[in-house]
């Protein structure tokens, strides 16, 4: 619980900014609703957080990864801006402007940037979905049915959000380590090259209708000899129909 | 599409705001309120009444289109009460929720809410503009697209599709199926209200909570509101200290349960107990509708995440045995208990589920 408490609070300043304002108001905030909800409240909660019995209970009801949202009942944003407001209010004349200034800088300079998080990038259209997968899972949609499809794996987390009907083989639990999933498809689909001796008759047996491969993998094997055909090239994919896998439109469709 | 927006406008903006008339009085004993307070209690009027609804007809295994029907009749019905409330206490909508203040303090607030509202949308035009690539979303943005495609709730596999069985335990945490309704009564892809439509509207509400927080803290008129609304709103935009912070989670991925648990729920619950011991400060009774709110607030946290059940008991023990010390007041520990009881019975159907 020590190392989640930690890593809640990563490299920044804000722990000692909160810790501060928290002792800040113990020692000026005069209100007594203020107090119990940004000052002792706060305390208990700290304590219950440390409490190895309770812990032990939440790790095993709930899981540990999860024990860090206990942390989330702290209210550093208000309390940090409160105090600052709090302090703002006691000073006089330009002192008043400079400290807000300050502040404000200094309480940036202790966080992070959100948008420069790596994870953060430009939407590529309304949906926010890579447009490769909006534009394969529209081509691949056919009426009346849902299709099997295997995808690269950075296509996977987003497949299903953008198209229901497109079902795959394995999904995102391939990504997750700590899941400790295995499927061999998908270990085929992301060796270094797209060996189809390999690959065709896996495919096959997961009942997948489409294959979808990176333009810039190097394919082993000619694809019409496994009966693929090239269906759809766009963005740095290619997407190939498997006609080993019938593909049969429902009747009234 | 504009039709689509303006329908979700209605279902996000003006059906809660309406609807949070029915929490009038619970704020101030004038009946006074402010239109943040009316907005955001309305929503969590309407996402409670959804939690009640929805849970049931999941166990059940019910179509997803009985939950629209049932759920579509709640807000009309909470719109007809909240309607009637308002004409028989003659409340009006305030024109001015701020006392305006000559000379220095009047500059200072004018010149503090001008950042605040710069700020706020630089936020939500980078919550469209940009997209923030969450491996959760493969589930949670999933399971509202299927629902809203098959009509069936937690009976397909998010992942990779196919039929499985009834996955109850999600079911206790109904909150993409409330994106899912969005979309249904809209017209709009899920995935479009997930990741474009719902960030504006929840980060605007975790705001409009942090304004009701200032609010409660500073006096009215006083320039530093928004002054600590700046303040919330530099410390959301650098709280990237750490990926798990409420902060983060706001930001980076609204459209999840949990983090409008942690941005908006939590947030707001501080709000209802600090009111409720600003009302013992003051020896104030305690209204009936803040109770209501900690129920409907209570509701909301389970909607979002099954987690809720602990964090909101530990939230509300903590600072109802404080206050019932600091006052001597043990009174006010049963209705908060009371109020918690949903989180206790969602709690032992998960663990049931599980």
């Amino acid at each position: 619980m020590i190392s989640l408490f930690r890593n809640y609070f990563g490299e920044g300043l804000i722990s000692v900014w909160y810790l501060a304002s928290v002792l800040y108001l113990y020692v000026r905030e005069k209100r007594r609703e203020v107090r119990i909800v940004f000052v002792y409240a706060p305390i208990i909660l700290l304590l219950v957080y440390f409490n190895p019995l309770f812990a032990w209970v939440v790790y095993y009801v709930a899981g540990y990864e999860i024990y860090y949202r206990l942390l989330w009942l702290l209210p550093m944003t208000a309390v940090i801006a409160y105090t600052c407001c709090s302090i703002y209010g006691s000073l006089q004349g330009k002192k008043k402007g400079a400290f807000a200034v300050g502040m404000a800088a200094l309480l940036a300079l202790s966080g992070s940037f959100i948008y420069a998080n790596p994870f953060f990038h430009k939407a590529e259209n309304r949906y926010h979905m890579p447009d490769s997968v909006v534009v394969i899972c529209d081509a691949i949609r056919v009426p009346g049915r849902e299709v099997q499809a295997a995808f690269p794996a950075e296509l996977l987390q987003f497949v299903r959000q953008y198209s229901p009907v497109v079902c795959m083989p394995y999904g995102r639990e391939m990504l997750v380590e700590r899941w400790q999933q295995s499927n061999d498809l998908f270990d085929a689909m992301e060796m270094p090259q797209a060996d189809l001796e390999v690959l065709a008759p896996l495919a096959t047996e997961y009942s997948c209708h489409y294959v979808i491969i990176r333009r810039d993998k190097p394919l082993v094997g000619q694809p019409e000899a496994y009966q693929w055909e090239l269906f759809l090239e766009t963005g740095p994919y290619a997407v190939y129909r498997n006609l080993e896998v019938p593909l049969v439109i429902p009747e009234g469709y | 599409m504009i039709l689509q927006l303006l329908i979700l406008a209605f279902f996000l903006l003006a059906a809660p705001l309406w609807a949070g008339g029915l929490a009038a009085g619970a704020e101030d004993k004038t009946g006074r309120w402010t239109l943040p307070f009316r907005w955001v209690s309305g929503q969590f009027l309407l996402w409670g009444g959804f939690q009640l609804i929805c849970v049931p007809f999941i166990l059940a295994g019910r179509n997803f289109q009985d939950v629209v029907i049932l759920f579509s009749g709640y807000v009309a019905a909470l719109l007809i009460l909240a309607l009637a409330a308002g004409l028989k206490r003659r409340v009006r909508i305030p024109l001015r929720t701020e006392e305006k203040e000559e000379g220095e303090k009047g500059r200072e607030g004018l010149l503090f809410w001008a950042i605040f509202w710069m700020l706020l949308a630089f936020q939500l035009v980078q919550a469209v503009r940009m997209t923030y690539g969450d491996g959760d979303d493969a589930f949670y943005v999933a399971i509202s697209t299927i629902t809203n495609e098959a009509d069936t709730m937690y009976q397909k596999a998010p992942y990779t599709g196919g039929a499985i069985g009834l996955a109850a335990r999600y079911g206790m945490e109904p909150f993409p199926i409330w994106i899912a309704y969005l979309a249904r009564i809209s017209g709009m892809e899920p995935v479009s209200v997930a990741h474009t439509v719902l960030p504006v509207a929840l980060i605007s509400m975790t705001y409009a909570i942090y304004y009701l927080l200032g609010s409660s803290l500073l006096p009215r008129g006083d320039a530093r509101l928004p002054l600590f609304l700046v303040f919330t709103e530099i410390l959301t935009l650098f709280g990237d200290y750490s990926f798990q912070s409420a902060e983060n989670f706001m930001i980076a991925r609204s459209r999840q349960g949990k983090a409008a648990l942690g941005s908006i729920v939590i947030p707001f619950f501080l709000f209802l107990l600090l009111l409720l011991c600003k009302k013992l400060s003051e020896k104030q009774r305690v209204p009936g509708r803040l109770y209501l709110l900690f129920v409907a607030a209570a509701l909301t946290g389970c909607l979002c995440s099954t987690l809720a059940a602990l964090l909101i008991g530990v939230l509300c023990a903590a600072v109802g045995l404080t206050a019932a010390v600091v006052y001597k007041r043990w009174q006010i520990l049963p209705p908060l208990a009371a109020c918690c009881l949903p989180c206790v019975c969602y709690a032992l159907l998960y663990l049931v589920q599980q």
